[in-house]
């Protein structure tokens, strides 16, 4: 089959392209002009498109014989109206693009920032409330962002009858990204783990771009929203005990209890702050959440839907990551 | 007051913010080419309608005052179909592409009597009203000479220089640089009054995608000489506006809170050298200070300028007093811009 993947050369869309290769498949990678290739090691087989999904006027042409869309791309950095621009807008030119082409199917990378994690109890499942309203906005730029990405999509898909899943990645990790927000407030060498308990939705980006590219291909995912966790996930403390023994990083770990944090994060942002929403994102009782709540995981649904089993244990994916 | 928006990207936020602070005003619609971005703003500033065709918009919510904050290659005929509506205008700057564009805006506002206004927003930030203060109090003395200076870093990603998505600032004359022109231009007009000469020098200093990454201009105003100046390489980031006047020298830093000013004093001569840098060192504590507190407290923060002019401009059009920002100050300005403009790419 012949895969269009946005985002093609990304942390995620590299592991992608690879494990796609791997299964056989054809892959027409989208790529941003500027975008060196040489590094990425991709054989002649790949099919290139250059196009920035911001600026880009003609995009059908890529759909040709295309049969799944895989759509990684979205913004990570930059202002919340840039990164709307980019993820939400981007996203509106593509599928505006798919839906004049024969291609039916799509895979789209949404995120666990879309879920509500000031309203979620116990266990955050795909069931889980979505931040919607007034919560979405008082989210960041990439929630926001994210959210609207995953609603533009469900629109045209519904609209034009495609097979659509949505993956909801939890903290994607690997080799140069071992280090995430969740791993708490960094003060020079002093880390202050907030929860040090608490677990983390961890999904190694090996074992994330292997259900990427099983959904992509098998029809049982169709119309599906699954969450992408390797398991329970490790807690803090330990993640990050890793992080810092495997790069060699000097760093003193600080406990600090959650409910105490959340409990100051919360009156202070009532009283001193008067719920300015401008303020850094840790001193946003939803943004902290949406961060650092403890909560439990689990890839159940993949498992009984897909059969999905992580390919590569914690041991291994530490390997993957740190082992030179 | 009716208003609507149209072009809900970066700079709308600010407007938007600004507008639902305002008694008597109504954000009666926004429109956008993307309908996530259209329907997202409304969703996000309790707007009742959105639009994607600008067209529509207007024949259906009748607005009486319509901001224009799309990118400004499309301002002239959005800013024209809105005064064709019957609305008062106010358009992000740059205006237009063209001086004559601007002229036949301002030509056909004033046959409807309609206003036509442009945001100048450092005009109005709180360093710049301080200072035009101490200039109308006589503080100041005489105004001898204005230097704007602005160093911004416009290599990062997602920026002007950004060789993935081109900004749409890129195809006015001097690129992107001419997004800035107006902040320049309506700064030393404020001080110096409409230009008799001027020349600029554009250069490049980086490889990037940008025609220039420099412009340097020296200016002879109605009241006194100017000198502007943009820097891409420059840093840190900084907005420079320092005002010589017979009497004292005060200078801003548009980006951040910083206001000083040394001044003649009365007394003996060796003394004043220490006193004027007592008080600057105060001055410069406060502002460190202040400049970290604004971003922690609820409001326009760096836009406190934008926020004045938008709602003096509502204040004005309610009362049917004179704007802000009066149409001749909008020529005047854009005449200055026009004279800044690299002559080889104008053409």
């Amino acid at each position: 089959m012949r895969m269009l993947v946005t985002g093609a050369n990304g942390f995620l869309g590299r592991r992608v392209v690879a494990a796609l290769l791997a299964q056989g498949h054809t892959v027409r990678a989208l790529v941003r002009p500027a975008t060196p290739l040489e590094e990425l090691g991709w054989p002649d087989s790949v099919e290139i498109v250059r196009a920035d999904l911001r600026a880009a006027r003609e995009l059908a042409p890529a759909f040709e014989g295309v049969d799944v869309l895989i759509h990684l791309a979205a913004a990570v950095t930059g202002g919340d109206e840039a990164m709307f621009a980019s993820t939400v807008s981007g996203t509106e030119r593509l599928l505006s693009a798919m839906s004049g082409s024969g291609c039916q199917r799509m895979v789209l990378a949404s995120s666990f920032a879309v879920y509500d994690w000031s309203a979620t109890r116990g266990t955050l499942d795909e069931d889980s409330p979505l931040a919607a309203g007034a919560g979405l906005y008082a989210r960041d730029g990439y929630a926001i962002a994210k959210a609207w990405q995953e609603r533009v999509t469900r629109r045209f898909a519904a609209q034009h009858g495609w097979d659509l899943t949505v993956l909801r990645p939890g903290f994607i990790w690997g080799r140069d990204h071992g280090y995430l927000a969740a791993c708490g407030q960094k003060i020079g060498p002093v880390h202050v783990v907030i929860g040090p308990f608490s677990h983390l939705p961890l999904t190694h980006v090996d074992n994330c771009a292997d259900l990427f590219a099983r959904a992509a291909v098998d029809p049982r995912a169709a119309g599906q929203t699954l969450n992408v966790v390797d398991g329970p996930g490790e807690r803090i403390w330990g993640y990050l005990g890793s992080y810092l023994k495997g790069t060699g990083e000097r760093g003193l770990r600080v406990p600090f209890p959650y409910t105490v944090a959340i409990g100051m994060v919360r009156l202070a942002f009532a009283t001193l702050f008067k719920r300015n929403g401008k303020l850094p994102g840790l001193l946003i009782p939803c943004r902290f959440e949406a961060r650092l709540k403890p909560l439990h995981y689990t890839n159940r649904r993949a498992q009984e839907l897909l059969g999905w089993h992580p390919p590569f244990d914690h041991a291994e994916c530490l390997r993957r990551t740190y082992d030179h | 007051m009716r208003v609507a928006l149209i072009g809900a990207g970066q700079i709308a936020r600010q407007h938007l913010s600004c507008l639902k602070t305002l008694p008597g005003v109504q954000i009666a619609a926004v429109c956008d080419l993307s309908p996530a971005v259209a329907e997202s703003t409304a969703e996000r500033y309790e707007v009742p309608a959105f639009f994607t065709n600008h067209a529509a918009m207007l024949a259906e919510v009748k607005p009486e005052v319509v901001h224009v904050t799309t990118p400004p290659t499309s301002h002239f005929r959005l800013a024209m179909d809105a005064l064709q509506a019957g609305a008062h205008v106010l358009v992000e700057k740059p205006a237009t592409v063209t001086l004559a564009e601007l002229e036949e805006l301002v030509r056909f506002a004033g046959e409807r009597h309609l206003a036509l206004t442009e945001d100048y927003n450092y005009v109005f930030n709180h360093g710049t009203r301080e200072i035009a203060r101490w200039v109308d109090s006589g503080a100041l003395g005489a105004v001898v000479h204005v230097e704007v200076m602005m160093a911004l870093n416009l290599f990062g990603p997602g920026g002007f220089a950004d060789p993935n998505a081109p900004h749409p600032a890129l195809t006015l004359a001097g690129g992107a640089l001419a997004d800035f022109l107006p902040h320049l231009a309506s700064l030393a007009h404020r001080f110096v009054g409409a230009h008799r000469r001027a020349h600029a020098i554009w250069t490049k200093r980086r490889p990037s995608i940008l025609p220039y990454d420099e412009m340097h201009a020296v200016i002879e105003g109605a009241r006194g000489t100017a000198a502007l100046g943009f820097s891409s390489t420059a840093q840190p980031d900084a907005f420079w506006l320092r005002v010589f006047g017979e009497r004292a020298q005060a200078s801003t830093n548009l980006f951040e809170t910083r206001l000083t000013v040394e001044r003649l004093r009365d007394g003996p001569k060796p003394l004043q050298p220490l006193l004027n840098g007592l008080e600057e060192g105060k001055a410069v504590r406060r502002a460190a200070v202040g400049t970290l507190m604004r971003k922690f407290k609820p409001g326009p923060g760096a836009y406190d300028g934008m926020w004045h002019l938008v709602a003096g401009t509502h204040e004005a059009l309610a009362r049917g007093t004179r704007l802000p920002v009066p149409v001749e100050h909008v020529l005047e300005v854009n005449r200055m811009v026009e004279a800044l403009k690299p002559v080889e790419t104008a053409q």
